[in-house]
């Protein structure tokens, strides 16, 4: 199965389970001839022909492939893809989310701006460590400034902290 | 139309504008300068700054943002042969070989005093085309909007990618997201999932951060590397220092040549998706063509950086065009400006030149400022903008994080939008992956109401829905958009033909 074929189950999966959730929508009335389920069923049944159509043209783009002779490799010559530190980010951000109503937008900024370039590029002696941290103090200084005095922004509290 | 142009001018020069539209500018520079930080990214990071303010400020800032940006690639273009953006791509052809050759200075400032007439030449375009075509819209009933709005979306489809059905697909995910919530007509609570936040429906500011900051983020932390050692060795050796009567001759007298690829750039910004990359590529290609020499194309030529510099900031004046006379973003700068003034709670689109003239005329009048600010911020610190490429990725991937999760945050002071963008981060990511185009999600998720509520506001006025059809303006539009698939899938085609092993990527958002 192609990587287009897997998208396309996805979409196909995620559409027609919405169009089931559409069935208990209310139906027209007086004032409004469709109900506010009409758009939303064209929407979602044109989204499952599309993912449809993106599997099957998929499955004969494979079997295009198969038939004919094998491509001459192309030269790998850049690197892999460091799959590791997206997926580091990705925790890291989701961490950071997670902790920001319950720690507060300076408590969990200041760790997560430090954590994150750690991560990016871990500090290999006492200076860039220090480096680290006074760019994670700095970023959360001043945006919280720029944003709760000047621009009068709230940003969020910790239940926790209350901080 | 020109009183009011200049009373917007005397507005834009009070320093409560002058200020957000400067730091817009200084920012968009810079953030054009970075290579691998896009004008999208430059702009989604300005957003919240702009909540606080009142419209005109904010949009001033944003439209600096663009300006600076579309010109700021040039620096890296030019001086290190990377293009900062991708607006400057065709910049690097000719620029960084004169630069090379000793010329640093007059490539650049070629480059600055074309980008400043472009934009002069897209301003003219954006005052004197922006009311007649909003004019022209506001002949356009419930059949017309829904037609014009199917004709962008799938222009955008067939635009951009690889692939007409992934972008069709992309686009109808971002129609899907537009569906969740209250419904607009009714107000009839629909496919919410039992999630609490999704009640109010999804606000489409934290999905396109979500969605075009992650991506970028993400795919260069995949593959991370830096031009740092290589713009502070050039930052301490080049020598700028230009005769600016000679440079500005050089370049006023190729009349033809800065109108023609101005007009190119002004065109491909009205049509929306193209952008700023494929309008200096296309810039750049008609000037070779049409020039008498076009062997020294590619060896350090001025007019080619003039080509290309003058066509990608023409092309901010028509995406400008787009967005204020039909409401439809151009690209991904436009829709968040568009983001932005919904939250100030302006509609763009036909009544805006109207109901809301001043800000209009104020929006053009920064337009206009900020090319005169651009060449000003250039002259000041043309060197220290190289010198701040060096600062590593490590440290602005974190920062530009935080500042989209306060941007997010900010909409409404609920965690829900930062969940939101969370999510969209990831689906953003993956369609990347996938190789599915973003831009289409991102048209969808803007238009979808729009094309909810003209599609029920017909049907509730005449139930005959072959009117779509009939009528002269929205049956063009509908044929339009077939037209758009067909000629699309046919290029797919050839392009399959030509080059059956090949990925291709054709245009940018």
């Amino acid at each position: 199965m192609g990587r287009d074929s897997i998208a396309g189950l996805v979409c196909l999966a995620a559409s027609l389970g919405l169009l089931a959730a559409t069935i208990g929508l209310p139906g027209p009335n007086l004032l409004v001839p469709v109900g506010p389920g009409f758009y939303p069923r064209i929407i979602l049944g044109v989204t499952a022909v599309l993912a449809l159509a993106l599997i099957i043209s998929d499955v004969i783009n494979h079997r295009r492939k198969t038939d004919t002779p094998a491509a001459t490799a192309t030269a790998a010559t850049t690197a892999a893809p460091n799959y590791g530190l997206v997926a580091a980010t990705f925790v890291i951000f989701m961490l950071y989310v997670a902790a920001l109503p319950y720690v507060g937008f300076r408590l969990s900024t200041l760790v997560f701006v430090a954590a994150l370039q750690s991560t990016l590029k871990p500090p290999r002696s006492i200076k860039q460590a220090i480096i680290v941290a006074i760019t994670a103090l700095v970023t959360t200084v001043v945006i919280y400034i720029l944003f709760e005095r000047y621009l009068v922004v709230l940003l969020p509290r910790g239940r926790w902290t209350d901080f | 139309m020109y009183e009011l142009l200049l009373a917007g001018i005397i507005d834009i020069a009070q320093f409560k504008y002058l200020i957000p539209l400067f730091m817009g500018t200084l920012v968009g520079v810079i953030g054009g300068a970075l290579p691998g930080v896009t004008i999208t990214m430059t702009i989604i990071v300005v957003l919240p700054f702009t909540y606080g303010l009142d419209p005109l400020q904010g949009l001033a800032a944003m439209t600096g943002v663009y300006v600076g940006g579309s010109a700021g690639g040039l620096v890296t273009a030019t001086l290190l042969g990377i293009p900062g953006t991708p607006s400057a791509i065709a910049t690097t052809f000719d620029g960084f070989p004169m630069a090379r050759r000793g010329e640093a200075g007059r490539a650049l400032w070629l480059g600055i005093w074309a980008s400043f007439f472009g934009g002069l030449i897209g301003g003219v375009f954006l005052v004197a085309t922006t009311g007649p075509l909003a004019a022209f819209a506001l002949q356009f009933g419930p059949w017309e909007f829904f037609s014009l709005f199917i004709f962008a979306l799938s222009m955008v489809a067939g635009l951009t990618g690889s692939s007409i059905i992934k972008g069709l697909l992309s686009g109808a995910i971002g129609l899907v997201v537009t569906i969740m919530g209250n419904d607009p007509v009714m107000g009839a609570k629909r496919l919410t999932l039992g999630i609490g936040f999704l009640e109010g429906g999804i606000s489409f500011l934290p999905v396109l951060i979500g969605v075009f900051a992650f991506a970028q983020i993400m795919t260069d932390i995949e593959k991370r590397q830096a031009a740092g050692a290589a713009a502070a060795a050039v930052a301490r050796t080049i020598k700028l220092t230009v005769s600016h009567v000679k440079v500005v001759a050089e370049i006023l007298k190729k009349p033809f040549l800065l109108l023609w690829t101005s007009f190119i750039g002004l065109l491909i910004g009205v049509l929306p998706a193209i952008g700023g990359s494929a309008a200096s590529v296309m810039a750049y290609d008609q000037a070779k063509k049409l020039s008498r020499h076009p062997e020294k194309f590619g060896t350090g030529t001025p007019e080619g950086i003039i080509a290309s510099e003058s066509s990608n900031n023409a092309n901010v004046g028509g995406s400008l065009v787009t967005i204020m006379a039909f409401g439809i973003p151009g690209d991904a700068v436009t829709a968040v400006m568009l983001g932005a003034m919904t939250i100030h709670g302006i509609q763009s689109g036909p009544l805006f030149m109207t109901q809301q003239s001043k800000l209009a005329y104020g929006i053009f009048a920064a337009y206009i400022v900020a090319h005169v600010l651009m060449v000003l911020i250039f002259a000041l610190g043309a060197r220290f903008m190289l010198g701040i490429t060096r600062v590593p990725q490590s440290t602005l991937i974190p920062v530009v994080l935080v500042l989209c999760t306060v941007g997010s945050y900010a909409l409404s002071n609920v965690m829900g939008d930062v969940y939101v963008l969370l999510l969209f981060g990831m689906l953003g990511y993956a369609m990347v992956k996938f190789d599915i185009p973003l831009a289409p999600l991102i048209l969808g998720v803007i238009l979808g109401d729009q094309i909810e509520i003209n599609l029920i506001r017909a049907i509730m006025t005449d139930a005959n829905v072959w009117l779509f059809v009939t009528r002269p303006i929205s049956g063009v539009l509908l044929g339009l958009s077939v037209a758009s698939v067909v000629v699309a899938l046919w290029q797919q085609r050839r392009h399959r033909k030509r080059n059956p092993n090949a990925a291709d990527d054709r245009a940018d958002f």
